[in-house]
């Protein structure tokens, strides 16, 4: 049966029937104990980054340009946005979006962490003028 | 006139553009909304989150903002919606 394990000098987590002899990130012997699976999740979960502003907004410009969608033009919006998404990420752990309410259910609050699926979304999918939900990310004008 | 809620969060670009048509709506008909922010105050989040059965099916599954709400009726109107899709919404509360 397989097992969550996770080394004790680097904290990676390995999944298996045994733990690897020695650890491939910190290359100590013998170091992984096992945890429970409580554990292990809440080890992998995101966690919030140490991005500031403009490293963020690098981040959603390199995202946005190899697709359909493009960050909203608008830099006083942007801003606005970006208030709230740092202001999430400082109170409650993670960049969520300042337009929906988390539910305090961690794995269902996941997708409200920008960048969200809004591809999928209802004020995005099939409209020629599609957002998210927030507005961050809007349609390419073709 | 029934009370009626706007759950609005401070860095939503949806709720800003609402705000004048709120402001509006209050001085011209008789209709007042208890105006909720959701994202800096917990006792407003939770009072949201504890309408979440009845919001969030009329909001695509969520918790959006900004979502106007008449505790009474259960009725739910959310988004960024025009002048008038807002006030006869809201003169039809009664």
């Amino acid at each position: 049966m397989k097992k969550y394990w996770r080394c004790f000098v680097c904290g990676d987590i390995h999944f298996g029937v045994k733990p690897p002899e020695v650890c491939p990130t910190c290359l100590v012997r013998n170091a992984y104990v096992e945890i429970s699976s409580d554990e292990a999740e809440r080890t992998m979960r995101p966690t919030r980054t140490t991005m500031t502003r403009s490293e963020f907004r690098a981040a959603i410009e390199r995202f946005a340009e190899k697709n359909e969608f493009q960050v909203c033009p608008d830099s006083a919006k942007v801003e606005m946005l970006f208030d709230g998404l740092f202001a999430n990420e400082e109170n409650y752990g993670l960049k969520y979006c300042p337009c929906r309410l988390r539910t305090k259910d961690f794995n269902e609050d996941l997708k409200l962490v920008c960048p969200c699926n809004f591809i999928a979304h209802e004020t995005y999918k099939g409209k020629d003028n599609g957002e998210c939900w927030c507005g961050l990310f809007i349609r390419r004008k073709k | 006139m029934s009370r009626l809620i706007m759950f609005h969060a401070r860095e939503c670009p949806h709720c800003k553009a609402m705000m004048p048509h709120v402001d509006r709506l209050e001085k011209e008909e008789k209709v007042k909304f208890d105006r909720l922010e959701v994202w800096h105050d917990e006792k407003n989040a939770d009072l949201m989150r504890s309408y979440r059965p009845v919001i969030a099916p009329k909001c695509g599954g969520q918790l959006r903002t900004p979502t106007f709400f008449n505790p009474e009726t259960s009725d739910v109107l959310c988004g960024e919606v025009s002048y008038e899709k807002l006030r006869d919404w809201a003169l039809k509360q009664g």
